[in-house]
């Protein structure tokens, strides 16, 4: 493929995760936020084929194969007869306005170009304008946690946040060793399992699993 | 001396296209929601019938209520001149995007005081809405416009855009233009009054907002509004054809280039058109306090495509 065209598919793939996740700030149903964070996982896999393809590192089609198979179709579907088992409403209330989160939004994106300028100015791969795009990702997922109030859109705010620090790592090396990288895929499973059975507990225990509730006492 | 004939002609073909694009935009929705729908030429006649009409204006209205059409009409006329439609050559060259952007803010100004002028409730509504809406889409049309003009180097002519782009080949793909493009997109929706932010059918409904404006319009002063309004949605459209997506457009005066550049932007605009039918099928007008998520979102991302220019 020729270098051009392959810098600006990975620019394009970069741009539309960003844009899930901002996408992700403003909906304010658990179906659109997940559909949101498997679309953006299908461009996190389409990205890192793209890298392969271009720079011969083929560890990363199995990665992207991983992502896929574990990104776009499992948590997704898990989470998803989670949310339907909770019976928790199909809302996912923000303590937030939309307009505002927005706005913070494209604050945090400026944050992370100025905070990451200087690194990106000493790397050599072709992917090293992916390292803001990452950075951003990971402070918007950072953000949907701080301000969400149901345990499921923190869990998601969460599993975007780890989307953007895989999309870091293939901007700074083209991925980290095979080994590392399935460790962390086993993690994400096991956070969104262990995120599940606490929904779950949560939803239980309090009726709800509005984490605003935890704060009171029950006796 | 034939770059000028070819700009005029073309401002020209805008101003005759206008009201059978429109025309189409109806039919097209008709058909979509299973209704048999008015002919494409139906706006044709209706300009032409209330051209003829008398008008009958309201007594607590002053001069300034008889000379609006004319500065909207005119405004819209110099935008046709400013707009590049099948050839990339237009006929005010001094005019650039900024000029552009307020010259629409004039139109709806000038439209807001018409609708004050009226001293009816509907008017007052449609132009306190209007103006709640313009502080919301003016930055975002701005910013978007913007940058489109910094990807290609920074000159914020009009005529010089689709050049640019063109020239740049393969290598404009890039998120600063399709972002720019979709944040266009959403001004283009909001600004000519379609649907989710306005509802383009309704004409005595407490939501209007733009038939609101023009709730005390009567004959020629109402058939040079619809007209305008019309030729609006016309610039915009082919604003959206020819510098985000200028493909096709002749760049040269030869017969060839104008006949494919001709072809180009008919299918372009018409494809426009059949979208903002789509969309109109498809969604529901939101509630107005839901308007600013949306016009929100476009602001993110023009600003976005402003960001990606240095990030990227």
């Amino acid at each position: 493929m020729d270098a051009a065209i392959s810098g600006n598919l990975i620019d394009l793939c970069v741009v539309a995760m960003l844009l899930l996740s901002m996408l992700a700030m403003t909906t304010t149903r658990i179906a659109q936020l997940l559909n949101a964070f498997a679309v953006q996982s299908l461009f996190l896999t389409f990205l890192a084929l793209v890298v392969a393809d271009s720079t011969g590192h083929t560890e990363l089609f199995i990665l992207g194969g991983i992502t896929f198979a574990v990104k776009v179709i499992g948590i997704p579907w898990a989470m998803r007869r989670i949310s339907v088992r909770l019976h928790a409403g199909r809302e996912v209330d923000s303590t937030m306005g939309i307009p505002g989160s927005l706005l913070i939004c494209t604050i945090l994106i400026i944050v992370a170009y100025l905070v990451t300028e200087p690194l990106m100015a000493t790397l050599e791969t072709i992917t090293r304008n992916c390292l803001a795009m990452s950075m951003s990702v990971i402070l918007i997922g950072l953000f949907m946690m701080v301000t969400r109030r149901k345990a499921m859109a923190e869990a998601v705010g969460l599993l975007m946040m780890e989307n953007g620090l895989f999309l870091g790592v293939i901007s700074i090396s083209y991925g980290m060793p095979l080994v590392v990288e399935i460790g962390i895929f086993f993690d994400v499973l096991m956070v969104s399992a262990i995120i599940g059975i606490f929904a779950l507990r949560i939803s239980k225990a309090f009726d709800s699993i509005d984490t605003s509730v935890l704060r009171r006492l029950k006796e | 001396m034939i770059d000028l004939v070819l700009s005029v002609i073309q401002a020209i073909m805008m101003i005759a296209l206008a009201p059978l694009f429109a025309g189409i935009l109806n039919k097209a929705k008709a058909r979509m929601q299973h209704r048999a729908g008015s002919s494409i030429f139906q706006p044709y006649r209706d300009v032409a019938k209330l051209m003829r009409k008398s008008e009958n204006i309201s007594e607590s209205s002053s001069w300034l209520f008889r000379f609006i059409p004319y500065v909207c009409f005119g405004s819209m006329l110099l935008l046709s001149l400013m707009t590049p439609f099948f050839s990339a050559y237009v006929a005010a060259p001094y005019g650039d995007l900024i000029s552009m952007v307020y010259i629409f803010t004039l139109y709806r100004f000038m439209m807001v005081l018409g609708g004050l002028e009226g001293g009816s409730v509907f008017g007052g509504m449609g132009g306190s809405r209007e103006m709640m809406m313009s502080v919301l889409i003016e930055p975002s049309l701005l910013l978007s416009l913007m940058a489109l003009a910094g990807l290609t180097g920074g000159s914020t002519m009009i005529g010089d855009i689709p050049r640019e782009l063109i020239g740049m080949g393969a290598i404009v793909l890039t998120p600063a233009l399709v972002l720019a493009a979709s944040s266009f997109f959403i001004t283009l929706l909001a600004e000519n009054s379609r649907v989710p932010f306005d509802n383009p059918a309704t004409h005595l409904e407490l939501t209007m907002v733009h038939e609101g404006m023009l709730i005390e319009y009567s004959g020629r002063g109402l058939g040079l509004m619809d007209l305008s309004s019309m030729m609006r949605l016309m610039i915009f459209s082919s604003m959206f054809c020819t510098m985000f997506f200028p493909w096709g457009i002749a760049l040269t005066a030869s017969p060839s280039a104008v006949l494919i550049g001709l072809a180009s932007i008919l299918i372009k605009v018409l494809l426009v058109t059949l979208a903002i039918a789509l969309i109109e099928s498809y969604l529901a007008k939101y509630r107005l306090f839901r308007l600013p998520n949306l016009l929100t979102a476009s602001f993110a991302l023009s600003l976005l495509a402003m960001i990606s220019l240095y990030i990227l």
